[in-house]
C-alpha cells in the first residue's frame, strides 16, 4: 500500500494504490484506489505511481500529510486493506476513499482562504507553492496541550471522572480540548493524535464556525461541492448516489470528512447526519462511529461542546448493540452530571487563558516536539510569520538534515544538536535529545554563537524543564 | 440503611440500643440527715445540707472517691445555697425574704433582707460582671450588689420588672425575667465580664384551645442551654405540643423554629454541644443538632440506658436497668429512670434526689453511628464532637474506609471526603487542631477577648454569648480516663491516606480505576484548602495508574502536576515504566528537573545512555556516580571507541583518576580488544 503526492507544474497529484493488485497486463489500473486530479488521463496517472518525492516540501512532513489522511481513513473505515480483503473488487473502497480524501484536502484549501494564511496544499485545482511558515515551525501528527495549571487540572481530572462513570459501569474514554487545545485524554497517544486532529478539523467551535461562515461562499465557488461533483467521474459513479443508498445491497457510503455537516444541537450534542438521520432505522446508527487502535473496538462517537470547550465521548459500541446502554440515557446523564462542572472548567480555563499568542516566547521563534507523548508546541503562526523566508529556508533545511540523522540512527535515540548561521544571518538552531526535539529561528544578526546557544539553553530551562542540556 | 460491616451493636438485643446512657458509678451523697440537695451551677458543685452543715462536691471531675468539704452554717430552712465565684462565701435562702452569708474563713456572718410585704424574693446568683458581685432576684425586679472582701454589700444598681419567675445559667451569664398574666413576656438581662446588657425584651408564644384561652408558662418550662457558643431559650408550649426555639442575639431575639413534643413532661440536656430532649413520659430521649438548619433529629427516639460499667465503651456492655445486672445490684441504686425525683441540671447532669446521687449524661457515638444512613450527615456531625474526639474521629475513618470498600458511588464518597477535609481545614484556621498543651492559652486569650465591647464591634447578630460560653464550657476533660489527649476531630489529609487509603489499597488493586476516581476527589478537595498531602499518596496513584495501564492519564497527572514531583514519585515512575518506556522518561525527566544528578545519572546509565549520562555528570560536575558505572556499561555494549572516550573523559573530570585500578584495568581492556583505538 502507498501513497504519493507528486507535485510538478505546479499542480499536486495524489494517489493512493497497492502494487500487488492489477499485476496482469492491462490491469494495471486496478492499482490504483485514488488518483488526484481524477481528470488527468490514466497514462500520467499511471506514470506517478512510483513518485515519491515533493518539491520543496520537507518530505517528512509530506509523509505526516499521507499518514494524517491514512490514519483518519482507518479511524473511521478501519484499515484499508481489512476492506479489500472483505470485499475484493475494490469497489467500496474507492467509493470510500474518493470522496474521504477529496474532503481532507479541502480542509487545507478552505482554512487557506477563512483564515488568510498560506497553508494552501492547493488553491482551486493547482497546487500552490507550499508555505514553509506552516511546515517548518510545525509539526503534523503532534497533539498541541494546554498548560493548566494544577487546581484547573485537578477540576478537569473530576471531571473526566464523572464523564468516565456517565455510561454507567462501562468504561468509556473521553477526550476535552479547549479552542484547539487538548486538555484531557484517556485515549492512547496515537488515537488521541487521530481524534484531536478530526476535532480540531470539524469540531471544535473555531471548527463549526468557520464552516458557517464560509457556507455561502463554497456553495458559490469552488469548495466542497466541486469535490462531491469531481467525485462524480470517480471510476465506481457517482458519490451522491451510493450516498442515497440505505438498502443493504447498496453501498453505503460515509464522508466523515466531509464539511458543513456538524451543528451543534440545543442540549450542547453536536450533530450531524454524515451517518444517517436519526429518525430512520435504529436510532443509534446514526451515530458516528470510530476505530480504536489501542483497544482495537469500535466505539460510539459523542460530541459535546460548551463555548470554547468540546468534549469527546467514546462508548464501546457493543455494550450498545447489546442493549446495555442507550446513547440517551448517556446524553441525559452528561447534561445532568457534567454541564455545571463543564461549564465551571470553561469558566476558570477561559479566565486564565493568554489568548492565541499564550505560548509566544518573546524574541524566539520555535518548536518543540516530544515524540513519546506526540506532543508538539510551537510559536503562533502569526508570529512565525514574521520570520524572513531565508530563516525559514534554512529552518527547513535544517530539519531535513536532522530527519535525515534520525533516519541513521535508526531506533537508537541520539542527542544532537545543530546550529546554522543563514544567509540573513539568523541562527537557525536544532536539538534533539531523547526523543524530544527542539527548533528555533534566532533573528537578532549580532549575537555571537554563544548568544544563541544560550538563548536556547534559558528556553530550554525556562519552557522545556532543561530537557535540551546545554554542552 | 447502613450496613456496616462490624457493630458491636448488632451483638446486643434491641433492648441495649440507646443514644444516650448514663453510667455507674455516680456521684452519691451519703450524708446521714441530708436535707435537701442542691446545685450551684456557677462553681459546678453538688450541694447537700444538713441542719447545720453544708456539704459540696466538685462535680466537674466526677469523680466519686473524692470526699465532700464540709462548712458549718447556722441551723434554720434553707431554700437555696450557692457558693460565691471565690468560694469564700456561702449565701443561703433562709426565705422569701431573707439571705443568709456565711465567711467560710472568717466565719463572719451576714443577712441580707428585703422589704417584707411589699415584694418577695425569688433567689439570688452570684456574677463575675464588673459591676456586682451579686445579683438578687425579687418580684419587684432584680437588684444587683458590690460585694467586698469584709462581705459588706452596697446595692449598685435595680432593674425595676415587675418578675413572676425568672430563671439563669451561669454559663449563659443570662437571667430571663418571666412578667404578664401568663408570664410570656421576658425581659432578660446578660451580666457578662463587660457589664450588664439589657436583651430586648420579648413575647414567647402560647397556642390556645378552648379548654385553656389562658396558658400559663412556668418556670420548669423553660430551658436555657448554651450549644455551639450560641445561646437558645427553649420553650415548652403545651397546647400545640411544641418545644419552640429562641436565640439570643445582642440585638435581637430570633425564634427559630420549633421542635414536636410527645410527652407533656419534657426536660433538657446538653452534651457535647447537642441537644438531648428528655420526653419524660414517654420515657425516650431524641437527640437535636441545632447547628444544622434542619430540625430533624439526630437519631430515632430511644430511651435512656444506664451502664454499669465505668469505661466500658461499647454499646454491647451496656445494661438496661430492666435486665437488672450483677453490677446493678452491687452498687445498691434502685433506679428508676425518669421518676419525679429527677431534676435535669444544667448542662448534662441528673440530680436523682431519691437515691442522692447526681448522673451524667453521655452520648453513644458509636451507636449514633451505627443507626444512621447518610453517611455525610453523620460525618458532619462527628466532626463537630469535642467530647469524645478521638472516638468520633476513629469513627469517621471506619465510614470513609467502609464507604469505600463498599464501593459507593465515588459522588457519595467525594461528599464524605470533603466533610473531612473541609473540618480538618476548618480546625486548622480556627487553631483547634492542636496539641492539648495549647489549648490552655488559646482558651486564655479567647476569655480576654470576650469583652462585649470588642463584640459590639464585630458584625452584629453574633451571638451575645459566644465568648461567654467559651469562657465557661466544661473543658471537655470529665471523663478524664476515658478522654484521650485530643481536642478535635478533625482528620489531618495524611491521616485520611495513611488510615483510609493505604488501608484500602490492597483490597482494592483490582479496582484501582474505583479508587483513582476517589483519590483525585480527596486531591481535588485538598488543593481547593490549599493542604498538603503525604506524598506517598502520589506514589501510590501511581501504582494504582500504573496497575490498570490507563498510561495516557497517568502522563497527564504527572505534567499538570497532579501529582506532585518527589523524589519517591520519580523512581515509582521509574518502576512503573518498566511497561512503558514514556512512563519511565517521565521519571527520568522528573529525577532531572529535581535536580536529583546522582539518580538521574544512575537512570540514564542503567538505560544504556551513558554516554548522556557521562556528559551530564561532566556539565553538572557529579562526581558522586561511580566511575566503573559508565566504563562497565560501554564495555558491555561492546563499544571500544566509546570506551577510550569514557576513559578520556574521566581522565578529564577526576584528578588522579589514571593512576586508579579502574583505569588500569579498563585501559588494559581496551589495548587488548583492539589496540588501534588511542587514549
Amino acid at each position: 500500500m502507498a501513497s504519493v503526492i507528486s507535485v510538478g507544474d505546479e499542480s499536486l497529484r495524489l494517489c493512493v494504490f497497492d502494487l500487488r493488485r492489477g499485476q496482469t497486463e492491462g490491469q494495471e489500473l486496478d492499482k490504483i484506489l485514488f488518483f488526484h486530479p481524477p481528470e488527468l488521463d490514466v497514462s500520467t496517472q499511471l506514470s506517478v505511481i512510483g513518485l515519491s518525492e515533493g518539491a520543496i516540501w520537507r518530505i517528512d512532513a509530506l509523509r505526516r500529510v499521507l499518514k494524517e489522511v491514512h490514519s483518519l481513513f482507518v479511524m473511521f473505515h478501519g484499515s484499508v486493506r481489512a476492506l479489500l480483503e472483505k470485499e475484493p473488487t475494490g469497489g467500496l473502497t474507492r467509493a470510500q476513499l474518493y470522496p474521504f480524501i477529496a474532503d481532507y484536502l479541502s480542509t487545507f484549501q478552505k482554512r487557506s482562504r477563512s483564515e488568510d494564511c498560506c497553508c494552501d496544499l492547493f488553491v482551486g485545482k493547482k497546487l500552490q507553492l507550499p508555505n514553509f511558515r506552516e511546515t517548518t515551525l510545525s509539526e503534523r501528527g503532534t497533539v498541541q496541550m494546554l498548560t493548566l495549571a494544577r487546581d484547573t487540572a485537578l477540576e478537569v481530572q473530576s471531571l473526566v471522572q464523572v464523564l468516565d462513570s456517565c455510561a454507567g459501569n462501562l468504561r468509556c474514554h473521553s477526550m476535552i480540548l479547549f479552542q484547539d487545545l487538548l486538555v484531557s485524554t484517556t485515549l492512547s497517544a496515537d488515537d488521541t493524535v487521530n481524534l484531536f486532529t478530526f476535532t480540531v478539523m470539524r469540531l471544535t467551535s473555531k471548527a463549526l464556525s468557520s464552516d458557517a461562515s464560509s457556507w455561502s461562499y463554497l456553495r458559490k465557488g469552488s469548495g466542497s461541492s466541486e469535490v462531491s461533483s469531481r467525485s462524480t467521474s470517480a471510476p465506481v459513479g457517482s458519490v451522491d448516489s451510493l450516498h442515497s443508498g440505505n438498502g443493504d445491497n447498496m453501498l453505503h457510503v460515509i464522508r466523515p470528512l466531509q464539511h458543513d455537516k456538524w451543528k451543534k444541537g440545543k442540549d450542547g450534542f453536536l450533530v450531524t447526519d454524515i451517518w444517517g438521520l436519526e429518525t430512520g432505522g435504529s436510532p443509534d446508527s446514526a451515530i458516528p462511529t470510530v476505530w480504536l487502535q489501542q483497544t482495537q473496538e469500535r466505539v460510539y462517537l459523542l460530541a459535546y461542546q460548551y463555548k470554547s470547550l468540546t468534549l469527546l465521548l467514546l462508548l464501546p459500541t457493543t455494550a450498545i448493540l447489546n442493549g446495555d446502554l442507550s446513547i440517551s440515557a448517556v446524553k441525559q446523564q452528561v447534561i445532568e452530571q457534567a454541564s455545571l462542572r463543564i461549564m465551571k472548567i470553561e469558566e476558570k480555563i477561559s479566565r486564565g487563558w493568554g489568548g492565541e499568542n499564550a505560548y509566544h516566547v518573546k524574541g524566539y521563534r520555535y518548536l518543540v516536539v516530544d515524540n513519546d507523548m506526540e506532543i508538539s508546541r510551537a510559536s503562533p503562526s502569526g508570529k512565525v510569520a514574521t520570520l524572513a523566508k531565508e530563516s525559514l529556508l534554512a529552518l527547513n533545511k535544517l530539519r531535513e538534515e536532522v530527519d535525515l540523522e534520525k533516519s541513521r540512527a535508526q531506533k537508537k535515540e541520539k542527542d544532537l544538536e545543530i546550529c546554522i548561521r543563514a544567509k540573513n544571518n539568523a541562527w537557525v538552531i536544532a536539538r534533539v535529545s531523547r526523543g524530544k526535539e527542539l527548533y528555533m529561528a534566532l533573528e537578532k544578526a549580532s549575537d555571537t554563537l554563544l548568544d544563541a546557544t544560550d538563548a536556547v539553553g534559558r528556553f530550554s530551562n525556562r519552557y522545556c524543564s532543561g530537557a535540551f542540556l546545554m554542552d | 440503611m447502613s450496613n456496616r460491616p462490624s457493630s458491636s451493636q448488632s451483638s446486643v438485643g434491641t433492648g441495649g440500643l440507646s443514644h444516650a446512657y448514663i453510667q455507674h458509678p455516680s456521684l452519691r451523697c451519703n450524708v446521714p440527715e441530708s436535707r435537701g440537695l442542691f446545685y450551684d451551677d456557677a462553681n459546678r458543685l453538688l450541694i447537700c445540707v444538713t441542719s447545720d452543715q453544708v456539704f459540696s462536691w466538685e462535680t466537674a471531675s466526677f469523680n466519686p472517691e473524692v470526699s465532700p468539704s464540709a462548712d458549718s452554717i447556722s441551723e434554720g430552712p434553707i431554700l437555696s445555697v450557692r457558693f460565691s465565684l471565690d468560694k469564700k462565701v456561702i449565701a443561703v435562702q433562709r426565705s422569701d425574704s431573707e439571705i443568709q452569708f456565711f465567711h467560710r474563713e472568717t466565719k463572719k456572718t451576714l443577712t441580707h433582707k428585703c422589704r417584707a410585704g411589699s415584694e418577695s424574693l425569688l433567689g439570688f446568683f452570684w456574677s463575675d460582671s464588673p459591676l456586682c458581685d451579686l445579683a438578687v432576684v425579687k418580684t419587684s425586679g432584680m437588684d444587683l450588689f458590690a460585694c467586698d472582701s469584709a462581705m459588706n454589700l452596697r446595692l449598685v444598681e435595680t432593674k425595676k420588672v415587675n418578675v413572676n419567675w425568672y430563671i439563669y445559667t451561669h454559663e449563659s451569664r443570662l437571667v430571663l425575667l418571666a412578667s404578664g398574666l401568663q408570664c410570656k413576656t421576658i425581659t432578660g438581662f446578660q451580666l457578662s465580664t463587660a457589664g450588664v446588657v439589657r436583651l430586648p425584651k420579648f413575647e414567647m408564644t402560647l397556642a390556645t384551645t378552648e379548654s385553656n384561652s389562658k396558658p400559663i408558662i412556668s418556670a420548669g418550662d423553660v430551658h436555657l442551654i448554651t450549644v455551639y457558643g450560641r445561646i437558645y431559650c427553649l420553650q415548652v408550649d403545651r397546647e400545640a405540643m411544641l418545644l419552640h426555639t429562641y436565640r439570643f442575639y445582642r440585638d435581637a431575639v430570633v425564634q427559630q423554629g420549633s421542635l414536636p413534643i410527645y410527652s407533656s413532661k419534657l426536660s433538657v440536656s446538653v452534651v457535647d454541644n447537642l441537644l438531648l430532649v428528655h420526653q419524660i413520659d414517654a420515657k425516650v430521649v431524641i437527640i437535636y443538632d441545632l447547628f444544622v438548619d434542619s430540625r430533624a433529629p439526630v437519631s430515632a427516639p430511644l430511651p435512656l440506658l444506664w451502664r454499669g460499667y465505668q469505661g466500658s465503651d461499647t454499646s454491647s456492655q451496656a445494661t438496661n436497668k430492666e435486665n437488672e445486672g450483677p453490677e446493678a445490684s452491687t452498687s445498691n441504686e434502685n433506679i428508676v429512670m425518669y421518676e419525679d425525683a429527677w431534676t435535669f441540671l444544667v448542662p448534662d447532669l441528673i440530680l436523682d434526689q431519691t437515691n442522692k446521687v447526681l448522673w451524667r449524661v453521655h452520648l453513644d457515638l458509636e451507636a449514633i453511628s451505627a443507626s444512621s444512613s447518610d453517611r455525610t450527615s453523620l460525618l458532619e456531625l462527628l466532626q463537630r464532637r469535642k467530647l469524645e474526639a478521638n472516638k468520633a474521629k476513629q469513627l469517621c475513618l471506619g465510614i470513609s474506609r467502609a464507604l469505600i470498600l463498599e464501593r459507593r458511588p465515588a459522588t457519595q464518597v467525594t461528599q464524605a471526603i470533603d466533610v473531612l477535609v473541609t473540618a480538618y481545614s476548618y480546625s486548622v484556621k480556627a487553631g483547634i487542631y492542636k496539641e492539648l498543651k495549647n489549648e490552655k492559652t488559646t482558651a486564655t486569650t479567647s476569655t480576654n477577648g470576650s469583652s462585649p465591647d470588642n463584640e459590639r464591634q464585630r458584625a452584629s447578630g453574633s451571638s451575645i454569648s459566644e465568648e461567654e460560653v467559651e469562657m465557661d464550657l466544661p473543658s471537655g476533660s470529665a471523663d478524664g480516663q476515658q478522654e484521650s489527649q485530643l481536642s478535635s476531630p478533625a482528620i489531618s489529609p495524611d491521616e485520611l491516606y495513611k488510615f483510609v487509603f493505604a488501608s484500602v489499597e490492597e483490597m482494592m488493586i483490582d479496582e484501582s480505576d474505583y479508587l483513582v476516581a476517589i483519590i483525585t476527589e480527596f486531591l481535588r478537595s485538598i488543593s481547593a484548602e490549599k493542604l498538603k498531602v503525604d506524598l506517598n499518596i502520589y506514589v501510590m496513584t501511581l501504582r494504582l495508574l500504573a496497575h490498570s495501564k490507563r498510561f495516557a492519564e497517568l502522563s497527564l497527572f504527572v505534567t499538570n502536576k497532579i501529582i506532585e514531583p518527589s523524589k519517591e514519585v520519580a523512581l515509582q515512575l521509574l518502576e512503573s515504566g518498566g511497561q512503558n518506556l514514556r512512563v519511565r522518561k517521565l521519571g527520568l525527566d522528573m529525577l532531572r528537573q529535581l535536580s536529583l544528578h546522582h539518580e538521574y545519572i544512575s537512570s540514564l546509565v542503567q538505560d544504556g545512555y551513558y554516554l548522556e549520562a557521562l556528559r551530564y555528570a561532566q556539565k553538572r560536575k557529579v562526581t558522586s556516580v561511580r566511575s566503573s558505572l559508565f566504563l562497565e556499561a560501554a564495555f558491555a555494549s561492546n563499544d571500544m571507541q566509546h570506551l577510550a572516550a569514557i576513559l578520556r573523559v574521566l581522565s578529564e573530570m577526576i584528578p588522579g583518576f589514571k593512576e586508579t585500578s579502574e583505569y588500569y584495568t579498563f585501559h588494559g581492556l581496551l589495548n587488548e580488544t583492539s589496540s588501534s583505538v588511542a587514549v
